[in-house]
């Protein structure tokens, strides 16, 4: 008996037999700092075997082990013990701490023994024990089951991420950071709006799917390296190769039927699709319940987004460095034409938009009206005079493309063009309308083609 | 020449005399150094002119005009230069296509050495994936609607009539292991005339679907879809069955028994244009080819297939397909397309509808890509390059880009004997989540009849609309 005592135990105070039953803990108290016990308190070593051990409750009477004391408690009841040796050896509670068995560890000195026996357990697995528990979603590791199961439950479910490419999953705490962050994303963002245009090669920082950016931990990459695939592959400034490359062998490596390139990413992408069986990105919608997330690709710091709750997402408002931000205003469908302020171009369907209008009569405000109008025109009216007089009055009142360049003089040319060729060449456009197809030559711009094909002949230019 | 010198203009004495601007002949020096010192404002104004100016010509015969137009065009379009200069690079070479198809032996010489890389599809339709929110919105909303119809069902079907981007099925598969009844038994049919791509769905669904637990069998149908044989889908009693075609369906709007050998040209005369009096011109010998073949085909029904399908116009495809389809009794369906009309009787139709529509397009590339982006370049060359190609360049059974208008649609699968299911406001909600997720702001969600349609700014791009087979004693009231 005392061999076996000593067996499971080492510690130099008060030795507690594996069989005693525990009195339930105490009345909750305030709690101490973790590993700062009760002076008063009984100390208690448990040997590692013990600790880890399972079933620590013994029936004394069938010697069957339960893990919890009121486990045992009820399997006594079925016994049908008389009723003195039902009782418990009434015992005062006395508060027990818990030594950590390993001698390298802090908690192994008395002093900085833990309060509770599932504590210790705990902490010897977490510290000192096998990680023997995997997520399946991310790479983490547990040693401890309950660690395992409360972390895959939220792993991946919801995640707040900031821009900067911190993950939280906690969103108190990704909004304290956010509240940190914006100032930073927003100092960002002015000062590259002011010293880049649009078409500054460093617009790419706003581009999207990256195997995880440089702020984000291992594990996120190893997470996210299945999901993503960088496609564009002209901004190598934020990422650093080697992460990208992992992230990028990570990903091949997913896909077990991949030949594994590893060659950096470079402008012509050529390695990585070199490989038929390709390269498509999963996970663009999130798992479960319906609920798809938002992989903004266009994220500036590229890290992939997997949440799936919109207030998670930044990324609207938080374009960082992207002085497209400026854009949408500029391609806003109405005010057209006054919205050329910048530097920029004019969106192709605000130029359409506008030529339209010029070109139109003012009866038809739309492209195609003006095609069809024109179309039907033809068909039945051989004589287009009405119309070239309705371009040409119409063309000079509202032909106001440019300043004072040489390209204005050119516009305005086009316009002066028409006003005064047409009604001096009708006859000769007349007739080659007919025979070409009464006016198809006529564009919804007013100004007639075999007219420009004529100007040098007919001003004497050149 | 075309010049026709008139000494008694009227015209007085232009300050620009001395400008050399808008001499068109090569002949006559170097006519544009003016030209490069354009904004690009008043540029793409003068290139979308040219454009039409060019197009004009083409419809009518007027080659040498033509020809003229795209030589100034291509003083001023680029393929790297801003939107318009794509588009108008992009526009100009579909409109020289079409004007070469005159010559076939030409034609084809310089077609004939083209590559089409298997690797540069693959990689050009993974771009457009990620690029744009339109397929991930479509994807969304079908695998939404599909949750939706497929709610208590133990057996699905689902037949994917463009099986090339497993991303939808993988997230699918996701949303039914999640279902709070369980998963179902589910079958993926997959329709792509490419084996390897079919072989790539399938290594990565069956991966998946082990993964989530879910009985799951993916069955490759190696096919086009013009030549489907509905048999080879293997519909069975009993299972629930949905389909979902995703930007396939105007491939086969496409007249039936149009002979391939047609040339262009002959359908290329805009109406009411006069016969008579095109013989009358004295165009260079050409031009009278292309006069000769003007008078003698006109087959007035080639590109019907934007009238009314209760019309009797020609067989197209689509009715046969759609009527095996609806025999098959599917619980859904699920149409994307895009919403444009793109297949009008009339080059000058079919131009300025497609200009705006990928103009639009080009515009979210613009927004979205730095021009230096090799991605974007490849999206504008190897995919709406060539479907503007085909829009302009093509006619009859080889003009597969025909796309048409949601209301067109709707009319269409009406009539085919489908009854419209309401797209799930839930499914629209995800769909503008996704959207205000990206960077750029110009995409909006709209619904339309029940229908979802994807905008770029105010013009529609693509539209998603769900159906069912409606039997013959429903009636849509």
């Amino acid at each position: 008996m005392l061999e076996q005592m000593a067996d499971e135990a080492i510690s130099s105070s008060f030795i507690q037999n594996q069989i005693d039953e525990s009195n339930p803990p105490p009345a909750k108290k305030k709690r101490n700092l973790p590993g700062t016990p009760d002076p008063e308190a009984e100390v208690i070593a448990l040997s590692p075997k013990t600790l880890m051990a399972t079933n620590r409750f013994l029936c004394e009477i069938c010697g069957k082990g339960f893990q919890r004391d009121q486990n045992l408690q009820l399997h006594r009841r079925g016994h049908n013990l008389p009723w003195k040796l039902k009782q418990r050896t009434s015992k005062e509670v006395r508060k027990r701490v818990y030594v950590c068995p390993e001698k390298s560890c802090v908690h192994n000195h008395p002093s900085r023994a833990l309060g509770d026996l599932t504590g210790i357990k705990k902490h010897y697995c977490r510290k000192h024990g096998e990680k023997k528990w995997k997520c399946e979603k991310c790479a983490k590791r547990y040693a401890v089951q309950s660690d395992w199961k409360a972390h895959s439950k939220t792993c991946g479910t919801r995640e707040y991420k900031c821009d900067c490419g911190t993950i939280f999953s906690r969103r108190d705490s990704f909004i304290t950071h956010r509240a940190f962050c914006e100032a930073l994303a927003e100092e960002t963002a002015r000062v590259t709006a002011a010293t880049s245009s649009i078409n500054n090669s460093t617009l790419p920082n706003m581009n999207y799917h990256f195997m995880g950016s440089a702020s984000l931990g291992q594990n996120t990459a190893q997470h996210f390296s299945s999901i993503f695939e960088p496609v564009i592959s002209n901004n190598h400034e934020i990422f650093t190769d080697p992460i990208r490359q992992a992230g990028l062998s990570l990903w091949m490596g997913h896909d077990s039927t991949q030949s594994s390139h590893t060659a950096p990413m470079n402008n012509n992408l050529q390695p990585l699709f070199s490989d038929p069986k390709s390269n498509y990105q999963f996970n663009w919608a999130s798992t479960g319940n319906n609920r798809i997330s938002i992989p903004s690709p266009f994220d500036e710091h590229q890290t992939t987004s997997i949440a799936s709750s919109t207030n998670a997402l930044p990324v609207v408002n938080k374009d960082v460095g992207n002085q497209l931000v400026s854009i949408p205003s500029l391609y806003s469908s109405q005010n057209m034409t006054d919205q050329c302020t910048h530097s920029a171009t004019m969106s192709a369907t605000a130029l359409l938009q506008k030529a339209a209008q010029i070109g139109a009569t003012s009866t038809d405000p739309s492209f195609l009206e003006s095609i069809g109008l024109k179309r039907s025109n033809m068909n039945h009216v051989q004589d287009g005079s009405k119309f070239f007089g309705l371009f040409g009055t119409n063309l000079m009142t509202t032909t106001n493309l440019g300043i004072s360049t040489t390209a204005d003089q050119v516009n305005e040319h086009l316009s002066n063009l028409n006003h005064h060729l047409y009604p001096s060449k009708r006859r000769h456009i007349q007739q080659d309308q007919d025979s070409s197809g009464s006016g198809e030559t006529r564009d919804f711009l007013g100004v007639g083609a075999r007219s420009i094909c004529h100007t040098p002949s007919i001003n004497g230019w050149i | 020449m075309m010049f026709q010198d008139d000494g008694s203009s009227s015209v007085t004495s232009s300050p620009f005399q001395n400008s050399p601007m808008i001499s068109l002949s090569p002949g006559l020096g170097s006519p544009y150094p003016l030209l490069k010192e354009l904004k690009s404002e008043d540029r793409g104004l003068y290139l979308i002119h040219l454009l039409l100016t060019c197009a004009t010509h083409v419809a009518t015969g007027s080659l040498e005009n033509a020809n003229l137009s795209l030589d100034q065009i291509s003083h001023l379009a680029s393929p790297d230069g801003d939107t318009m200069q794509r588009i108008a690079s992009y526009f100009a070479e579909a409109l020289a296509d079409r004007i070469l198809k005159a010559w076939p032996g030409l034609y084809k010489a310089l077609h004939s050495t083209k590559l089409s890389l298997f690797s540069e599809d693959i990689l050009v339709r993974k771009i457009f994936f990620e690029v744009f929110p339109f397929l991930k919105v479509a994807f969304i909303v079908t695998n939404q609607a599909i949750i939706e119809a497929m709610e208590g069902e133990k057996m699905v079907h689902i037949i994917d009539l463009n099986a090339a981007y497993p991303m939808q099925w993988h997230a699918l598969l996701q949303d039914l292991s999640a279902r709070p009844e369980g998963p179902p038994h589910l079958r993926i049919t997959g329709v792509h005339p490419q084996k390897e791509v079919l072989d790539q769905m399938a290594h990565v669904l069956t991966e998946e679907a082990e993964k989530l637990d879910i009985p799951f069998q993916f069955n490759p149908v190696v096919s086009k879809l013009d030549n489907l044989d509905i048999e080879q889908l293997r519909v069975k009693t009993g299972e629930a069955l949905a389909i979902s075609s995703i930007l396939q369906l105007h491939s086969l709007l496409c007249p039936v028994d149009e002979p391939h050998k047609r040339s262009p040209l002959t359908t290329m005369k805009s109406n009411g244009v006069n016969l008579l009096r095109a013989s009358q011109i004295k165009q260079s010998t050409l031009g009278d080819l292309l006069q000769k073949d003007m008078v003698n085909g006109q087959s007035p029904g080639a590109d019907s297939a934007s009238s009314s399908p209760q019309s009797s116009a020609p067989a197209v495809q689509i009715d046969g397909f759609l009527n095996a389809l609806w025999g098959l009794s599917p619980k859904v369906m699920v149409v994307a397309e895009q919403d444009s009309n793109h297949n009008g009787s009339s080059l000058m139709e079919r131009l300025s509808e497609s200009l705006y529509f990928y103009a639009a397009l080009f515009d979210c590339l613009e927004s979205t890509l730095p021009r230096s982006s090799m991605e974007r370049l490849k999206l504008e060359k190897f995919l709406f390059g060539e479907e503007v190609k085909n829009i302009i360049a093509c006619e009859g059974s080889s003009r597969k880009e025909r796309h048409e208008k949601l209301e067109k649609w709707i009319q269409r699968l009406d009539f085919a004997g489908f009854g419209s299911v309401p797209l799930s406001y839930y499914g629209m909600l995800q769909a503008r989540r996704l959207v205000q997720g990206y960077s750029c702001d110009g995409y909006r969600i709209k619904e339309e009849n029940g229908c979802v349609v994807i905008c770029w700014q105010d013009r529609a791009l693509y539209s998603v609309s769900a159906w069912r087979c409606r039997r013959m004693a429903e009636v849509d009231v």
